[in-house]
């Protein structure tokens, strides 16, 4: 066990300590060509937002309200966290080339930039306006996002999953564990370690006597 | 193309292990070696009876059970390969201790066969088929190893009392540093031990110097992280000013 601690240890990504977030996933091709090892850039301020106040979530449908795109409403496509940004589908968008090759110019796309947290408002699923948001505890006790403005909930957005899986049509593969053998409780605990207890299963006897050895 | 390729290994592969004649229909569910296939934990197990069935006969006695490096023979040139989650803590919690000791080989194999994938997919420099397979299943082997290091801890705390499982002692090292010295396991006591006399469990008058130095630089260390996070902490109040009104809100 401590051998595969130390091959987790080396496969492990580590950053440098004031490595800059940008649109690249940390360690793709373009990651690696923008930040090769060795680059050092001025740290950027970003406001520190815990996890259970942050309210921007995939799916959900917001509005700008500065930039090239304000007033618009947008889908929010992708989070970085480190940043605080939202990425939104097709808003706040500039234009590059891509498949460039020597001769040809290559096609140009629309290129979405992202927008802090400050730039977006959640907007309310009912009236379509832009609203601003509490986190509050329903009677059930779940924590839930209400919009101040009309005290509506705003429930959680539906995203695809990003490995593809979508859990209404999956079907167990040969090595994979169905539902009810891997709910299945089967523990009874013992007072006996897992060795002993085995041991008992596989009908084992230990007649071999343990030599004294000296701890120090 | 790449997938073909990886392919034309795999069967390269079987033709080898045709070659060299392996029994494998000898490992029916009711030998002893294969105990573990049996009964509990039906899924996440490779399916080894459609796996005999798939495969032509082979004559000779011999069992080297090569194959089971390798994956079911429908995945040889697949792209992508579906596989479930991980195994998670709360549901390994919940299992024997039998079927932890069982569930722990069978990912074992499973882990041996896609590293061995892995590697030969580097060796042939191309993409290895849903490399995501080896990291649920080390996921799920350490989640196993934490559940069962648990028990134990919890077994030992109750029966002797003792937080740790492996003996040791708080020791002055040859650097005047106090270190948690961990015990091993000798045959012979240790004023018999050549090796662990030689071993300085105390520090000379002379290293008290360098323990003041040392301190002297952990200080200057600890000092330098305390105005760095006041200076961070500074500028993150110049550029966003609500936050103290916030922090004060929290506090009251």
């Amino acid at each position: 066990m401590r051998l595969s601690a130390l091959l987790a240890m080396a496969s492990k990504v580590t950053l440098p300590p004031n490595y800059r977030y940008g649109m690249s996933r940390p360690g793709s091709m373009a990651d690696k060509r923008k930040n090769p090892p060795g680059t050092r850039r001025r740290p950027v301020a970003v406001e520190p937002i815990s996890d259970e106040d942050w309210h921007l979530f995939c799916g959900d449908m917001v509005q700008v309200l500065e930039g090239k795109d304000a007033g618009k409403q947008g889908r929010v496509v992708q989070v970085i966290r480190q940043r605080n940004w939202v990425v939104l589908e097709g808003l706040n968008t500039h234009y590059r080339y891509i498949g460039k090759t020597k001769d040809f110019r290559g096609t140009m796309i629309p290129s979405e930039a992202p927008l802090l947290h400050r730039q977006v408002t959640l907007v309310d699923p009912v009236d379509r306006k832009p609203t601003e948001i509490e986190w509050r505890f329903t009677e059930a006790g779940e924590r839930v996002r209400v919009s101040t403005r009309s005290g509506r909930i705003i429930p959680k957005p539906e995203f695809p999953r990003a490995d593809g899986i979508v859990p209404e049509t999956w079907t167990d593969g040969p090595k994979d564990t169905s539902v009810e053998d891997a709910l299945e409780r089967t523990y009874v605990p013992r007072l006996k370690t897992l060795e002993e207890e085995v041991m008992e299963a596989m009908g084992i006897q230990e007649t071999r006597k343990h030599k004294k050895v000296y701890w120090y | 193309m790449a997938a073909s390729r990886l392919a034309g290994f795999c069967q390269g592969v079987s033709a080898a292990l045709k070659a060299s004649r392996v029994l494998i229909n000898s490992q029916a569910p009711t030998s002893p070696g294969c105990r573990f296939a049996v009964g509990l934990l039906p899924g996440n197990l490779p399916n080894v009876t459609a796996f005999h069935q798939c495969r032509s006969l082979h004559t000779t006695l011999s069992r080297k059970g090569l194959e089971e490096f390798f994956d079911d023979p429908k995945n040889w040139g697949e792209e992508k390969v579906k596989s479930g989650a991980s195994w998670t803590c709360q549901q390994l919690r919940n299992k024997s201790n039998e079927d932890l000791h069982k569930l722990w080989y069978v990912l074992l194999k499973e882990r041996n066969m896609l590293l061995t994938l892995e590697q030969e997919a580097k060796r042939q420099r191309l993409p290895m088929p849903s490399p995501e397979r080896l990291e649920k299943v080390v996921d799920s082997m350490d989640a196993l190893d934490k559940v069962v290091q648990e028990r134990e801890d919890a077994l030992r705390l109750l029966q002797t009392g003792q937080e740790k499982a492996r003996p040791g002692a708080w020791r002055r090292d040859i650097f005047g540093r106090i270190i948690w010295h961990k015990f091993k396991q000798w045959p012979i006591p240790w004023y018999l031990n050549k090796r662990y006399n030689r071993k300085r469990f105390f520090a000379m008058p002379y290293v008290e110097r360098f323990v003041r130095l040392r301190f002297e630089k952990y200080a200057r260390t600890e000092s330098r992280k305390k105005s760095l996070k006041k200076k961070k902490e500074k500028i993150l109040q110049e550029k966003f000013p609500h936050l103290s009104e916030a922090q004060k809100s929290s506090l009251a």
